[in-house]
């Protein structure tokens, strides 16, 4: 019965934590653009967000986010120059997307990139680079950081490779390939654990440990950009449980092809920076869901059983909407109006119902987010800005025992913005 | 006025939203589970406050630094700290960064006077002090980044007097001896808001306990305010007013 969550987190874990890894490589291309001839040219970006949450059902909470980035670029010769980027960043307590976390859970990383670039010639460069990357993860049972069972660290490569094709304005397409060994030391199957608990073989094993290859193609051009990006993250040991109910010979394997494009522009005194993505998620990995421990069916087909095997459990499609936009009423203060939409829907999965039964139609998630804010710019590198949101989260699933599918909540916050 | 219009305008937007009641005995209750949980990180993160841990401004070769509220006032947290320059930024040779030591020591006075005069406390220590260096280099003449290692150690010690147990939402707590030590690394950035008035956003990360929070501080020649956010703290947020006379 838990497991269904144990999955979710755990997918869904690996998921923000690779998001994480790849922040830093994105801030490393546009910290790329303030090149100039100096030797040394430091960059410096630490944004602040501090929060008060209020659910429609549960209590007020606070939460913030983190971000930390300084890096060192280092010119050798004309052609040839080193990046170094740390990336510090901690994710607290917040209104999650359905299926993924607990309100309360938290995340906190360490990631080093170092990057070698070199100009081949006027147009084309190429970028290898090594990413390191620590990740703690807390939830609101307040373990201690080291002790999170979603504890990751992973280790990889890079090689991107950036076209020049209109340098008045900005034209360029980076096509990146990465690499990451990712390993989760703290993960254990609780739930095999309890059930054998004369078992004296390794249920931890590794579980969650996994490679990924991810290519990506990104064009960017007069402050449009777009991208195509591919995802294959291949399992260690993890297997995948078949109709029978028990756990098969093939290992897992998931896969993700996301397509994005947006732009970001000044017209008079509107800022606009809308983007829209589509992303497909694939995983040969099933799920069988019991609805209490010790749980036992005949058939495993019957969506109303006390155990259900549910085929291609993990897929989905998923659309995000985001159109931010702020109105520069003086020089220093701008008001700002945001909507965020995130839809998914599962290609397998059904919805199910408040006893826990599965329904004939497919699970569809909804998320929108409302934003008002007023930004105040303190200098040329600095802003704060003072929000207040709208969250409206609606599902067809309204079996809600371990997770909230249908709420809505608001959320009062201060952001700060230093960046170099 | 137009400050004024656009705050009434988002408080109005948000009257006529329904929220669920807040449970605030609830939440009273948390918050002091975590206390008692882990009194020494809670008492450490208004050390946190007083620590000087900004750089010397240009051209200043030492300073003094007092933290008025919330330490002194409430938490009667009577401190003093420090600072000095041991070399100014392209003294040495262009480029060479600013290098600043500082440290400082406080006491609370609360607890003091409650050994010496309370029928129940048996005995009570609540103190700490922390020494580091910080480097401070200009990368354009409107931004200054600092970099910093500070050693920060807390001591806090209550013990009641026997059958004289406090009872905290139905927990006896008889006594409590915790301290806190470790390692911080620094990075900030410093940017000037007018003649003599700074702005700063800094990160403080423990090594070993892995304890965190940021910086925001507004100063001049004689006061600092701040905001010092500290995520995974009881109090989140700890507004901040110091003294300082740099020199």
């Amino acid at each position: 019965m838990k497991t269904s969550v144990w999955y979710i987190k755990k997918f869904f874990t690996v998921l923000v934590l690779v998001a994480f890894t790849l922040t830093p490589l994105s801030s490393t291309l546009s910290a790329a653009v303030a090149e100039d001839s100096k030797i040394f040219t430091p960059y410096f970006d630490m944004t602040l967000m501090e929060a008060a949450f209020m659910p429609s059902a549960g209590n007020i909470f606070s939460g913030g986010n983190i971000n930390t980035q300084v890096g060192l670029l280092t010119k050798i010769t004309k052609k040839d120059s080193l990046f170094g980027l740390y990336n510090f960043n901690y994710s607290g307590p917040a209104f999650q997307p359905q299926d993924s976390k607990q309100f309360t859970d938290r995340d906190m990383s360490h990631g080093f990139n170092f990057e070698y670039r070199r100009n081949l010639n006027e147009r084309f460069r190429v970028r290898p680079g090594l990413s390191l990357m620590t990740d703690y993860s807390r939830t609101g049972a307040n373990e201690a950081w080291k002790n999170g069972l979603y504890n990751m660290n992973s280790v990889g490569g890079q090689l991107a490779v950036d076209y020049s094709f209109d340098f008045e304005k900005n034209g360029f397409i980076t096509a990146t390939i990465i690499t990451r060994k990712i390993k989760f030391p703290n993960y254990t199957d609780l739930l095999r654990e309890f059930q054998t608990a004369g078992n004296t073989s390794e249920t931890s094993g590794g579980l969650q440990d996994q490679s990924l290859t991810q290519f990506s193609l990104r064009p960017n051009w007069n402050g449009f950009f777009g991208g195509f990006t591919y995802t294959l993250q291949n399992y260690k040991n993890q297997e995948v449980v078949d109709n029978s109910g028990v756990y098969g010979g093939s290992k897992q394997k998931d896969t993700n092809v996301a397509l994005d494009a947006g732009f970001r522009q000044t017209l008079w005194i509107f800022e606009l920076s809308p983007m829209v993505s589509y992303t497909m998620h694939r995983s040969n990995q099933n799920f069988v869901r019991y609805k209490f421990l010790g749980a036992t069916s005949a058939n495993l087909a019957l969506g109303n059983s006390d155990v259900t095997f549910v085929d291609k459990n993990y897929d989905y499609n998923e659309m995000t909407l985001s159109v931010p936009m702020d109105l520069n009423i003086t020089g220093k203060w701008a008001i700002g109006g945001s909507m965020n939409i995130t839809r998914r829907t599962y290609t397998a999965r059904g919805a199910r119902d408040t006893d826990n039964n599965y329904t004939s139609s497919k699970q569809k998630n909804l998320m929108s987010t409302l934003t008002g804010s007023i930004r105040k710019r303190m200098n040329d590198v600095a802003t704060m800005r003072l929000f207040y949101s709208l969250m409206v989260a609606s599902s067809n699933n309204k079996f809600e025992k371990y997770m909230p599918y249908n709420y809505t909540g608001n959320t009062v916050g201060v952001a700060y913005q230093l960046s170099y | 006025m137009k400050r004024l219009i656009l705050t009434s305008a988002v408080f109005l937007c948000l009257n006529g939203l329904s929220f669920a009641a807040v449970d605030w005995e609830s939440k009273g209750m948390q918050m002091v589970g975590e206390i008692v949980a882990n009194p020494s990180a809670f008492f450490y993160d208004f050390q946190q406050d007083l620590e000087a841990t900004t750089p010397l401004p240009p051209g200043k070769s030492f300073g003094i630094q007092t933290g008025l509220f919330p330490t002194t006032i409430p938490m009667t947290y009577l401190n003093m700290s420090g600072k000095y320059r041991l070399h100014a930024e392209g003294r040495l040779a262009p480029g060479v960064p600013q290098v600043d030591l500082i440290g400082g020591y406080w006491d609370m006075l609360a607890a003091k006077m409650a050994t010496k005069d309370s029928k129940t406390i048996d005995s009570a220590k609540f103190g700490g002090y922390y020494m580091g260096a910080i480097v401070s280099s200009s990368v354009s003449p409107k931004i200054r980044t600092f970099w910093g290692y500070k050693h920060s150690v807390l001591a806090a010690k209550l013990k009641f007097k026997p059958g004289e147990e406090v009872d905290l939402m139905g927990t006896k707590v008889g006594s409590f001896d915790s301290g806190f030590k470790d390692d911080f690394l620094m990075a900030g950035i410093e940017t000037p808001k007018g003649i003599n008035k700074f702005w700063s956003m800094q990160l403080n990360y423990g090594l070993k306990t892995q304890t965190f929070s940021t910086k925001l501080s507004w100063y001049g020649k004689v006061f600092e305010l701040g905001i010092n956010i500290y995520p995974e703290g009881v109090l989140v947020f700890h507004p901040v007013w110091n003294m300082h006379l740099n020199f």
